[in-house]
Protein backbone atom coordinates (compact mmCIF):
# COMPACT_ATOMS: atom_id res chain seq x y z
CA UNK A 1 0.00 0.00 0.00
CA UNK A 2 2.69 2.84 1.01
CA UNK A 3 4.71 1.75 -1.82
CA UNK A 4 1.79 2.23 -4.50
CA UNK A 5 1.12 5.88 -2.52
CA UNK A 6 4.54 6.53 -3.08
CA UNK A 7 4.62 6.03 -6.70
CA UNK A 8 0.76 7.21 -7.09
CA UNK A 9 2.20 10.64 -5.81
CA UNK A 10 5.28 10.67 -8.12
CA UNK A 11 2.60 10.19 -11.41
CA UNK A 12 0.39 13.06 -9.21
CA UNK A 13 3.31 15.15 -9.09
CA UNK A 14 4.54 14.98 -12.73
CA UNK A 15 0.86 15.36 -13.85
CA UNK A 16 0.75 18.86 -12.13
CA UNK A 17 3.63 20.03 -14.57
CA UNK A 18 0.99 19.16 -17.17
CA UNK A 19 0.63 22.93 -18.82
CA UNK A 20 -2.89 24.06 -17.81
CA UNK A 21 -4.87 24.56 -20.75
CA UNK A 22 -6.34 28.46 -20.98
CA UNK A 23 -9.08 29.35 -18.69
CA UNK A 24 -10.27 31.88 -20.92
CA UNK A 25 -14.11 32.61 -21.45
CA UNK A 26 -15.40 30.86 -24.45
CA UNK A 27 -17.00 32.97 -27.20
CA UNK A 28 -20.24 34.04 -26.24
CA UNK A 29 -20.23 32.35 -23.12
CA UNK A 30 -21.38 34.75 -20.95
CA UNK A 31 -24.43 35.93 -23.71
CA UNK A 32 -25.74 32.25 -23.09
CA UNK A 33 -25.16 32.45 -19.26
CA UNK A 34 -27.50 35.06 -18.96
CA UNK A 35 -30.14 34.21 -21.58
CA UNK A 36 -30.44 31.17 -18.98
CA UNK A 37 -30.38 33.92 -16.06
CA UNK A 38 -33.36 36.01 -17.19
CA UNK A 39 -36.22 33.11 -16.59
CA UNK A 40 -34.80 32.43 -13.36
CA UNK A 41 -34.46 36.18 -12.25
CA UNK A 42 -38.49 37.95 -14.09
CA UNK A 43 -40.28 34.88 -14.46
CA UNK A 44 -40.15 33.44 -10.74
CA UNK A 45 -44.12 33.07 -10.93
CA UNK A 46 -43.86 30.87 -14.26
CA UNK A 47 -41.58 28.68 -12.71
CA UNK A 48 -43.75 28.03 -9.43
CA UNK A 49 -46.88 27.68 -12.22
CA UNK A 50 -45.27 24.59 -13.97
CA UNK A 51 -43.79 23.28 -10.95
CA UNK A 52 -47.79 23.23 -9.35
CA UNK A 53 -49.27 22.58 -12.47
CA UNK A 54 -47.58 19.45 -12.84
CA UNK A 55 -48.40 18.11 -9.33
CA UNK A 56 -51.88 19.76 -9.93
CA UNK A 57 -51.77 17.31 -12.96
CA UNK A 58 -50.51 14.12 -11.00
CA UNK A 59 -53.32 14.81 -8.35
CA UNK A 60 -55.75 15.35 -11.17
CA UNK A 61 -54.57 12.10 -12.65
CA UNK A 62 -54.73 10.18 -9.36
CA UNK A 63 -58.21 11.59 -8.99
CA UNK A 64 -59.72 10.33 -12.38
CA UNK A 65 -58.30 7.08 -11.47
CA UNK A 66 -59.88 6.80 -7.89
CA UNK A 67 -62.89 7.72 -9.50
CA UNK A 68 -62.80 5.01 -12.29
CA UNK A 69 -61.90 2.54 -9.98
CA UNK A 70 -65.10 3.48 -7.82
CA UNK A 71 -67.44 3.43 -11.00
CA UNK A 72 -65.93 0.05 -12.23
CA UNK A 73 -68.32 -2.29 -10.32
CA UNK A 74 -71.48 -0.33 -11.89
CA UNK A 75 -69.51 -0.12 -15.55
CA UNK A 76 -70.19 -3.92 -15.39
CA UNK A 77 -73.76 -3.76 -13.87
CA UNK A 78 -75.16 -1.46 -16.69
CA UNK A 79 -76.47 -2.54 -19.33
CA UNK A 80 -75.72 -1.91 -22.68
CA UNK A 81 -77.46 0.14 -25.21
CA UNK A 82 -80.14 -1.42 -27.38
CA UNK A 83 -78.94 -1.83 -30.93
CA UNK A 84 -82.50 -0.08 -31.89
CA UNK A 85 -82.00 3.00 -29.59
CA UNK A 86 -78.02 3.48 -31.02
CA UNK A 87 -79.44 3.55 -34.67
CA UNK A 88 -82.44 5.75 -33.93
CA UNK A 89 -79.75 8.29 -32.33
CA UNK A 90 -77.48 8.22 -35.51
CA UNK A 91 -79.71 8.85 -37.67
CA UNK A 92 -81.27 11.67 -35.46
CA UNK A 93 -77.82 13.36 -35.49
CA UNK A 94 -76.80 12.33 -39.00
CA UNK A 95 -80.08 14.08 -40.01
CA UNK A 96 -79.33 17.47 -38.14
CA UNK B 1 -13.36 47.36 -15.84
CA UNK B 2 -9.90 46.32 -15.49
CA UNK B 3 -8.92 44.02 -12.34
CA UNK B 4 -8.01 46.61 -10.23
CA UNK B 5 -10.96 48.63 -10.69
CA UNK B 6 -13.55 46.04 -10.34
CA UNK B 7 -15.37 46.35 -7.00
CA UNK B 8 -17.27 43.10 -6.09
CA UNK B 9 -19.55 44.32 -3.67
CA UNK B 10 -20.98 47.08 -5.81
CA UNK B 11 -21.28 44.57 -8.63
CA UNK B 12 -23.00 42.40 -6.86
CA UNK B 13 -25.63 44.87 -5.20
CA UNK B 14 -26.10 46.12 -9.31
CA UNK B 15 -26.59 42.30 -10.08
CA UNK B 16 -29.33 41.86 -7.41
CA UNK B 17 -31.19 44.89 -9.37
CA UNK B 18 -31.20 43.01 -12.63
CA UNK B 19 -27.87 45.35 -14.22
CA UNK B 20 -27.07 43.06 -17.15
CA UNK B 21 -23.75 44.36 -17.92
CA UNK B 22 -22.84 43.83 -14.02
CA UNK B 23 -23.90 40.49 -14.56
CA UNK B 24 -21.59 40.00 -17.63
CA UNK B 25 -18.73 41.60 -15.85
CA UNK B 26 -19.16 39.17 -13.11
CA UNK B 27 -19.26 36.03 -14.91
CA UNK B 28 -16.41 37.27 -17.47
CA UNK B 29 -14.60 37.43 -13.36
CA UNK B 30 -15.71 34.53 -12.17
CA UNK B 31 -15.00 32.39 -15.51
CA UNK B 32 -11.37 30.98 -15.05
CA UNK B 33 -12.11 30.20 -11.35
CA UNK B 34 -15.33 28.34 -12.27
CA UNK B 35 -13.99 26.52 -15.67
CA UNK B 36 -10.58 25.56 -13.41
CA UNK B 37 -13.23 23.37 -10.81
CA UNK B 38 -15.00 22.02 -13.51
CA UNK B 39 -12.24 20.67 -15.36
CA UNK B 40 -10.77 19.55 -12.74
CA UNK B 41 -13.79 17.46 -11.75
CA UNK B 42 -15.64 17.51 -15.53
CA UNK B 43 -17.22 14.09 -16.09
CA UNK B 44 -16.43 11.57 -18.92
CA UNK B 45 -19.54 12.44 -20.91
CA UNK B 46 -20.52 15.65 -19.67
CA UNK B 47 -19.35 19.04 -21.69
CA UNK B 48 -17.49 21.88 -19.79
CA UNK B 49 -19.62 24.68 -21.00
CA UNK B 50 -23.06 22.88 -19.91
CA UNK B 51 -21.48 22.65 -16.26
CA UNK B 52 -20.11 25.99 -16.59
CA UNK B 53 -23.28 26.89 -17.16
CA UNK B 54 -25.26 25.33 -14.47
CA UNK B 55 -23.11 26.60 -12.21
CA UNK B 56 -23.67 30.15 -12.93
CA UNK B 57 -27.29 29.57 -13.12
CA UNK B 58 -27.39 28.19 -9.93
CA UNK B 59 -25.05 31.29 -8.77
CA UNK B 60 -27.59 34.07 -10.17
CA UNK B 61 -30.42 32.26 -8.44
CA UNK B 62 -29.18 32.03 -5.36
CA UNK B 63 -27.03 35.10 -5.17
CA UNK B 64 -30.27 37.17 -2.92
CA UNK B 65 -29.08 34.43 -0.41
CA UNK B 66 -25.80 35.54 -0.35
CA UNK B 67 -24.54 36.72 3.04
CA UNK B 68 -20.89 38.79 2.60
CA UNK B 69 -18.82 37.15 5.93
CA UNK B 70 -15.09 38.61 6.18
CA UNK B 71 -13.87 35.62 6.64
CA UNK B 72 -15.34 33.63 3.32
CA UNK B 73 -14.28 35.37 0.51
CA UNK B 74 -17.09 35.56 -2.43
CA UNK B 75 -14.84 33.34 -4.40
CA UNK B 76 -14.89 30.76 -1.71
CA UNK B 77 -18.90 30.60 -1.77
CA UNK B 78 -18.23 30.38 -5.65
CA UNK B 79 -16.26 27.45 -5.28
CA UNK B 80 -18.21 25.79 -2.92
CA UNK B 81 -20.93 25.92 -5.56
CA UNK B 82 -18.98 24.80 -7.79
CA UNK B 83 -17.90 21.95 -6.36
CA UNK B 84 -21.06 20.77 -5.11
CA UNK B 85 -22.30 21.30 -8.53
CA UNK B 86 -19.24 18.97 -10.14
CA UNK B 87 -20.09 16.57 -7.04
CA UNK B 88 -24.01 16.27 -8.13
CA UNK B 89 -23.16 15.98 -11.81
CA UNK B 90 -20.31 12.82 -10.92
CA UNK B 91 -22.69 11.39 -8.97
CA UNK B 92 -25.04 11.48 -12.00
CA UNK B 93 -22.65 10.23 -13.89
CA UNK B 94 -24.74 6.05 -14.06
CA UNK B 95 -22.29 4.54 -16.16
CA UNK B 96 -18.68 4.62 -15.47
CA UNK B 97 -16.35 4.66 -18.26
CA UNK B 98 -14.89 0.75 -18.76
CA UNK B 99 -10.51 0.94 -18.01
CA UNK B 100 -8.78 -1.51 -20.64
CA UNK B 101 -5.50 -1.52 -21.26
CA UNK B 102 -5.62 -1.92 -25.14
CA UNK B 103 -7.11 1.31 -24.73
CA UNK B 104 -4.19 3.05 -23.18
CA UNK B 105 -1.61 4.95 -25.32
CA UNK B 106 2.23 3.74 -24.72
CA UNK B 107 2.98 6.73 -22.54
CA UNK B 108 0.20 5.96 -20.28
CA UNK B 109 1.02 2.59 -20.06
CA UNK B 110 3.76 3.15 -18.69
CA UNK B 111 2.96 5.12 -15.93
CA UNK B 112 0.22 2.31 -14.37
CA UNK B 113 3.01 -0.53 -14.91
CA UNK B 114 5.48 2.03 -12.95
CA UNK B 115 2.30 2.48 -10.25
CA UNK B 116 1.49 -1.43 -9.78
CA UNK B 117 5.03 -2.68 -10.63
CA UNK B 118 7.63 -3.41 -8.35
CA UNK B 119 10.83 -3.19 -9.67
CA UNK B 120 10.42 0.15 -12.26
CA UNK B 121 11.26 3.24 -12.91
CA UNK B 122 9.67 6.61 -13.37
CA UNK B 123 9.04 6.83 -17.13
CA UNK B 124 10.19 9.30 -19.38
CA UNK B 125 7.17 10.44 -20.39
CA UNK B 126 5.52 13.80 -20.77
CA UNK B 127 3.48 15.26 -18.09
CA UNK B 128 0.16 15.02 -20.18
CA UNK B 129 0.29 11.52 -20.50
CA UNK B 130 0.61 11.24 -16.23
CA UNK B 131 -2.60 13.33 -16.57
CA UNK B 132 -4.77 11.78 -18.73
CA UNK B 133 -3.50 8.24 -16.50
CA UNK B 134 -5.04 9.73 -13.06
CA UNK B 135 -8.01 11.22 -14.97
CA UNK B 136 -9.19 7.36 -16.63
CA UNK B 137 -8.25 5.86 -13.14
CA UNK B 138 -10.00 8.62 -10.99
CA UNK B 139 -13.46 8.06 -13.45
CA UNK B 140 -13.45 4.05 -11.90
CA UNK B 141 -13.91 6.04 -8.58
CA UNK B 142 -17.07 6.70 -7.16
CA UNK B 143 -17.93 10.43 -6.89
CA UNK B 144 -17.27 11.69 -3.82
CA UNK B 145 -13.69 9.28 -3.85
CA UNK B 146 -13.20 10.80 -6.72
CA UNK B 147 -13.47 14.17 -5.76
CA UNK B 148 -11.87 14.00 -2.42
CA UNK B 149 -8.07 12.35 -4.38
CA UNK B 150 -8.24 15.47 -6.98
CA UNK B 151 -8.70 18.05 -4.01
CA UNK B 152 -6.55 16.66 -1.97
CA UNK B 153 -3.25 15.75 -4.36
CA UNK B 154 -3.83 17.08 -7.95
CA UNK B 155 -5.43 20.60 -6.22
CA UNK B 156 -2.99 20.23 -3.34
CA UNK B 157 -5.58 21.41 -1.07
CA UNK B 158 -5.42 21.13 3.18
CA UNK B 159 -8.47 19.00 4.90
CA UNK B 160 -9.87 21.76 6.09
CA UNK B 161 -10.13 23.66 3.27
CA UNK B 162 -11.94 20.27 1.49
CA UNK B 163 -14.00 20.35 4.66
CA UNK B 164 -14.97 23.88 3.78
CA UNK B 165 -15.52 23.07 -0.15
CA UNK B 166 -17.66 19.68 0.53
CA UNK B 167 -19.43 20.61 3.80
CA UNK B 168 -18.05 17.62 4.94
CA UNK B 169 -16.33 17.01 8.52
CA UNK B 170 -12.71 16.92 8.71
CA UNK B 171 -12.71 13.20 9.93
CA UNK B 172 -14.91 12.45 7.19
CA UNK B 173 -12.72 14.17 4.33
CA UNK B 174 -9.79 12.09 6.00
CA UNK B 175 -11.52 8.79 6.22
CA UNK B 176 -12.93 9.10 2.79
CA UNK B 177 -9.32 9.53 1.48
CA UNK B 178 -8.08 6.95 3.04
CA UNK B 179 -10.92 4.53 1.42
CA UNK B 180 -10.23 6.21 -1.70
CA UNK B 181 -6.58 5.36 -2.11
CA UNK B 182 -7.22 1.99 -1.25
CA UNK B 183 -9.81 1.84 -4.20
CA UNK B 184 -7.48 3.07 -6.77
CA UNK B 185 -4.96 0.46 -5.77
CA UNK B 186 -7.45 -1.76 -6.00
CA UNK B 187 -8.45 -0.68 -9.60
CA UNK B 188 -4.91 -0.90 -10.50
CA UNK B 189 -4.35 -4.43 -9.47
CA UNK B 190 -7.32 -5.42 -10.51
CA UNK B 191 -6.39 -3.88 -14.30
CA UNK B 192 -2.77 -5.45 -14.21
CA UNK B 193 -4.15 -9.14 -13.34
CA UNK B 194 -7.02 -8.64 -16.46
CA UNK B 195 -4.17 -7.08 -18.77
CA UNK B 196 -1.45 -10.95 -17.60
CA UNK B 197 -5.47 -12.36 -17.93
CA UNK B 198 -5.26 -11.24 -21.52
CA UNK B 199 -1.72 -11.78 -22.74
CA UNK B 200 -2.28 -15.21 -21.87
Amino acid sequence: MKEFDKRWQICVAKARQAAPRPESLPLGFAMRVLSQKRPTMENGLEVVWERLAMRLMAAMAGVLLVCAALDLPNLRAAPWLKPGIENTVCQVVWKL
Amino acid sequence: MTEGEFDLAACLASVLEHDEEAARALVERLCPQVIHIVRRHLPKRAAEQDLAQEIFVKLFARLPDYQPQPAVPFEHWVSRLAVRTCLDALRAEKRRPELRWADLPKEQADWLEYMIADDSAPPESDAASARELLGRLLSQLKAEDRLVITLLDLDQKSVTEISQLTGWSKALVKVRAFRARRKLRKVAEIFQKRHVYERI
